[in-house]
């Protein structure tokens, strides 16, 4: 498990963080490229935008969000996964994260298909 | 960098994502200076009544397109308008070509081992510096052989879009203002008439001569620093240009517009516009503007006919 800690880069009113995700508890869990178990309904991280907070803070594609800021990130829907991370008031996010390699991830996605 | 785009699109297309404020546009699309000064300046603080007084002045003649709030915004404005009003290649850029400047400079004075770029490079600082400088003459080559204003805002919207290739623009307009800055202190030197704005750039105590202007002042612009006023009188004779800006918080005073450098004014300055001298947007000619101009001449064709 890793903590990264995203410092939101402000651009007049909004806040960038830089990066996607993908999962929740709303959605098909069996087309996630990064989870191990096809069941997890986890919040995953599907890009990241190069150079941007995430980035920098050390965020990678395929990490699977724990907590942000505390909160649970296990068994929330997409949308609410999104909410806590865009609170206007908060230019600081920390994300518990885990992470598998990437090439790890590929490989298993290739051996799917 | 694109071999983990690729991967990403592949991996992900059929997996939904949702952007967590992602970077949008560089230069956002125009709105109205009426709107958005009544928007942001609400109360009735003496600033407050300023600015939107100055907002008020101009709104009829402009519109405004707001730009990213970094530490290059100054650069970011002036490049934009460049490259979106510029109706030809300048002379300067047209009779050389600029990208052997670095190792020229490189080979004469020991200064590009300073400077720092935004983003990583496996090149030598000079080839970089090269590569940034092609790309300039490229894209402003690009810019004034546009067909419509559609192909030409387009063709804007791709290059202000936050990624390397509009950061390597931004450099590049530094690094002319380096070689810029080293002609006329060497004029200076031999006692050759130079504009006003050269004594004030060197009186200071931090850059006396080029090298201590790019260690203590250049280097510094886009990371911790923006551009002095004086720096903007050096950025718009560089490009051979007038930056034409609206001061908004010096509205009621005569330096509500000021432009920079004030000696050899262009009939078309690229327009600007600041509340404080720290942040720069880019004014666009309004289209009602634009219809009462249109207007205006009609009628003195119809009278001279």
């Amino acid at each position: 498990q890793q903590r990264i800690e995203i410092h939101k880069l402000r651009d007049g009113d909004n806040l960038i963080l830089g990066f996607s995700i993908g999962g929740g508890i709303d959605q098909d869990p069996s087309q996630n490229p990064f989870s191990e178990d096809k069941t997890d309904k986890g919040i995953y991280v599907t890009r990241v935008s190069k150079g941007g907070p995430a980035e920098v803070a050390g965020l990678r594609m395929g990490d699977k969000i724990m907590q942000v800021n505390g909160w649970d990130m296990t068994m929330v829907t997409h949308d609410q996964a999104r909410k806590k991370l865009t609170k206007k008031n908060e230019d600081v996010v920390r994300l518990l994260v885990t992470r598998k390699s990437l090439e790890n991830a590929v490989r298993q996605s290739m051996m799917q298909h | 960098y694109r071999g983990e785009e690729e991967i990403q699109k592949e991996l992900c297309a059929l997996f939904p994502s949702a952007a967590v404020g992602e970077t949008q546009s560089s230069v956002s699309a125009a709105e109205d200076l009426q709107t958005y000064s009544e928007r942001e300046w609400k109360g009735n603080t003496t600033k407050s009544l300023l600015i939107r007084k100055g907002y008020e002045a101009i709104a009829s003649e402009f519109n405004l397109r707001k730009v990213r709030g970094d530490n290059y915004c100054a650069l970011r404005a002036v490049l934009f308008q460049v490259l979106s009003q510029s109706k030809q290649l300048p002379a300067w850029l047209h009779d050389s070509d600029i990208s052997k400047w670095p190792k020229e400079m490189h080979s004469d004075q020991d200064f590009i081992t300073e400077w720092q770029f935004p983003f990583e490079t496996s090149k030598s600082k000079v080839q970089h510096l090269e590569q940034c400088l092609e790309l300039l003459t490229n894209k402003w080559q690009e810019a004034v052989q546009s067909k419509s204003l559609e192909e030409r805002e387009r063709m804007c919207q791709q290059v202000f879009r936050g990624h390397d290739e509009e950061y390597e623009l931004l450099e590049a307009l530094k690094f002319l203002m380096l070689r810029t800055a080293v002609q006329l202190h060497s004029d200076m030197e031999k006692g050759s008439d130079v504009p006003e704005f050269c004594w004030l750039l060197f009186a200071r105590d931090s850059s006396k001569c080029p090298k201590t202007f790019l260690t203590n002042h250049l280097r510094h612009v886009g990371f911790s620093g923006g551009l002095e006023q004086v720096e903007m009188c050096l950025l718009g004779y560089s490009l051979q240009e007038t930056i034409r800006v609206v001061r908004l918080y010096k509205c009621d005073t005569e330096e509500f517009i000021t432009y920079y450098p004030n000696d050899h004014k262009n009939a078309s300055p690229l327009c600007l516009l600041t509340e404080d001298d720290r942040h720069y947007n880019v004014l666009f000619m309004s289209f009602r503007w634009f219809q009462y101009l249109l207007v205006l001449s009609s009628v003195v064709i119809i009278l001279i006919v």
